[in-house]
């Protein structure tokens, strides 16, 4: 990895360049929240943001996506599979909470049976990770969960705000090819320099999750479900704005002689989500759905997978939940324990 | 398959044969010759069938993998999806998406006796292993079945049920809930019914699926007699979208019903917290 330096007045210059040759994806503001999308300069992101209402997870796995178109001509029916990109892209901003969870969601796209729509997206995106200097909202509990926000892992370039400039971490041969495209805008940064330019510590409590999952476990039947469901009113706000999250729905649109099969997020939180059309409900009320989420975060997922917890201590679930359901709180309870520490 | 998970293969309906008054096996077969020649299968697996425009349902195989050249699929029309498969005719395309799942063992049971114990239209996944036994019948040893509907008119398979209680090589108990006119044969439960007759467990294994009231009071009748969680394989239903392990609707504990199961053996569920819950 090597360590260079940008002005951040340069960085726009830069990534206009970027965008001549790809499609830039970052943050901008809307109203009162900031959302990724596409932008034709630099200057229409804003980095000087905490983190983005709706997870960059949208950007490899849209909230609703074309599958296929099908046509029927007579009895023939013809099927034409979506393209999910026309560019590469790159990504400028993500935080490095929503870095892991990428990783957590190629284990579930990218395993044996592989999604063709995810992997395109993976493989033709670049991303360039905005560090945290500090916890960019109180609610973060990212390092709970082991996560370094001033870590380059996962990304291909590690932005890291120092005041009137960048430090910019080039982690892979895709960054350097990018860094590149900014010939001039980039230095290298002198002895004094290294030592001197130093990001501000990160400044967050930490949870022991160690015993999370055995203690989760332990609860399946507890009477705490019943409890923690009261206040949830099923309107499904934790799995939409959660980068971990990746249930979907498959649906038509159209009618019998043509049209679209599309899948778009879909919620464990919902009622008819397991509902047969038997009629028969695998979880039936609020109580089982809030379990199998909490479970499938802490238990079931890091089992099947062989991964860390489903969980990046984003606090984009616990921001929104109208019901005041904190998963710092769950989380709390489950390890039946206050045990905060300094992190 | 394709290497998109998503997409299905275009087949055409070769035969609806009516088995219930809602029920009925399509016959279907791919469209194009390399999908036909690639789609093996194991018995048990299923497939998500698609009528474009409407949707996708996962309906289990009942075929044989050793016929060649078509794949049935026995059908109830209960929800939209199953309603508008119903409205194909022979001629008819629709998409089939598989196979899918783990499919029944047939590698570890063979010399094994075998009891397969079906209700209603939960006979169509075992007939797909009853059918793979009888066309491989020197490797397995004695074949039983026990089957019961809610009424004769329920019953699936009419004619096959014929055939099997002519062979000599399979033993076949047939029971109906109520009976009626055209009905001779026993009366009651299938969990009673299979209590009468009392297989033993020794070198024996039981297959079973009907509904789920159906399925845990066997279970219960089987222990009783003797038979070990691990001889004891049922095919789970769920609601089911991808097929594939993505969506994240059938998982019971940390496994998707569509990927590690729809089989599974009672020692395995026991294992998982909630899966005996049903």
């Amino acid at each position: 990895m090597q360590r260079k330096k940008i002005s951040k007045s340069d960085l726009g210059r830069w990534l206009d360049s970027v965008a001549e040759k790809y499609e830039l994806v970052g943050p901008t503001k809307d109203e009162e929240v900031h959302l990724f999308g596409p932008v034709s300069s630099g200057a229409e992101m804003d980095l000087e943001y905490s983190n983005s209402l709706i997870p960059p997870k949208s950007l490899f796995f849209p909230q609703v996506e074309g599958l296929f178109a099908f046509h029927k001509r007579g009895k023939e029916i013809e099927l034409e599979e979506a393209k999910p990109l026309e560019k590469d892209r790159v990504v400028v901003g993500i935080r490095n909470c929503d870095v892991r969870s990428l990783s957590l969601l190629d284990r579930v796209f990218l395993d044996d049976l592989e999604d063709s729509y995810y992997r395109e997206r993976r493989d033709r995106t670049a991303l360039i990770a905005l560090a945290c200097p500090t916890p960019p909202r109180s609610s973060c509990f990212c390092t709970t969960f082991g996560i370094d926000p001033l870590s380059p892992e996962g990304s291909d370039i590690l932005l890291i705000d120092v005041g009137d400039l960048y430090l910019v971490d080039v982690v892979t041969e895709r960054g350097q090819e990018l860094v590149a495209l900014g010939e001039g805008l980039f230095t290298t940064l002198t002895e004094a320099e290294e030592k001197e330019l130093q990001p501000p510590p990160v400044d967050m409590p930490a949870l022991d999750v160690g015993e999370l999952k055995e203690r989760l476990d332990a609860l399946w039947e507890d009477g705490y479900w019943d409890k923690l469901s009261l206040p949830c009113l099923g309107c499904g706000i934790c799995t939409y704005v959660c980068p971990t999250c990746h249930c979907f729905d498959i649906s038509d649109v159209g009618s019998t002689s043509a049209g679209i099969r599309y899948r778009c997020w879909d919620s464990c939180m919902y009622g008819d989500f397991a509902l047969m059309a038997s009629g028969e409900n695998a979880r039936p009320s609020r109580r089982e759905r809030m379990r199998n989420r909490y479970f499938h975060k802490f238990s079931t997922f890091p089992s099947r997978y062989g991964t860390g917890y489903a969980c990046v201590g984003c606090a984009r679930c616990l921001v929104h939940c109208p019901g005041g359901v904190e998963i710092t709180e769950v989380i709390k309870d489950i390890l039946g324990k206050e045990g905060v520490s300094d992190g | 398959m394709t290497d998109n998970i998503y997409l299905p293969s275009i087949a055409t309906v070769k035969e609806v044969r009516p088995e219930t008054p809602d029920t009925s096996t399509f016959v279907v077969t791919f469209d194009d010759p390399e999908v036909s020649d690639s789609f093996t299968y194991r018995p048990g697996q299923f497939a998500e069938l698609s009528i474009f425009g409407v949707g996708e349902c996962p309906i289990g195989i009942a075929s044989s993998p050793t016929w060649k050249d078509c794949v049935e699929f026995c059908v109830r029309a209960v929800g939209t999806v199953t309603n508008a498969i119903h409205d194909l005719e022979a001629g008819d395309k629709l998409g089939v998406r598989g196979p899918l799942g783990n499919g029944w063992p047939t590698g570890e049971i063979e010399g094994k006796d075998l009891l397969f114990i079906g209700g209603g239209i939960g006979l169509p996944p075992l007939r797909s292993l009853i059918q793979y036994v009888l066309d491989n019948r020197e490797r397995y040893g004695e074949v039983q079945i026990v089957y019961g509907a809610r009424s004769p008119q329920d019953l699936v398979y009419k004619e096959e049920l014929k055939q099997w209680e002519e062979r000599s090589d399979v033993d076949l108990a047939v029971t109906v809930d109520v009976g009626d006119e055209t009905w001779d044969g026993p009366v009651g439960f299938v969990p009673p019914f299979l209590r009468e007759i009392n297989p033993s467990p020794k070198n024996r294994v039981a297959f079973t699926c009907g509904p789920p009231i159906m399925i845990r009071l066997v279970v219960e009748a089987l222990e009783e007699m003797g038979y070990a969680y691990a001889d004891i394989v049922t095919t789970l239903e769920m609601k089911m979208k991808c097929g594939v392990g993505k969506c994240g609707r059938c998982n019971i504990g940390d496994k998707y019903i569509c990927r590690d199961g729809p089989v599974f053996t009672f020692e395995e569920l026991r294992r998982i917290p909630g899966a005996l819950e049903a």
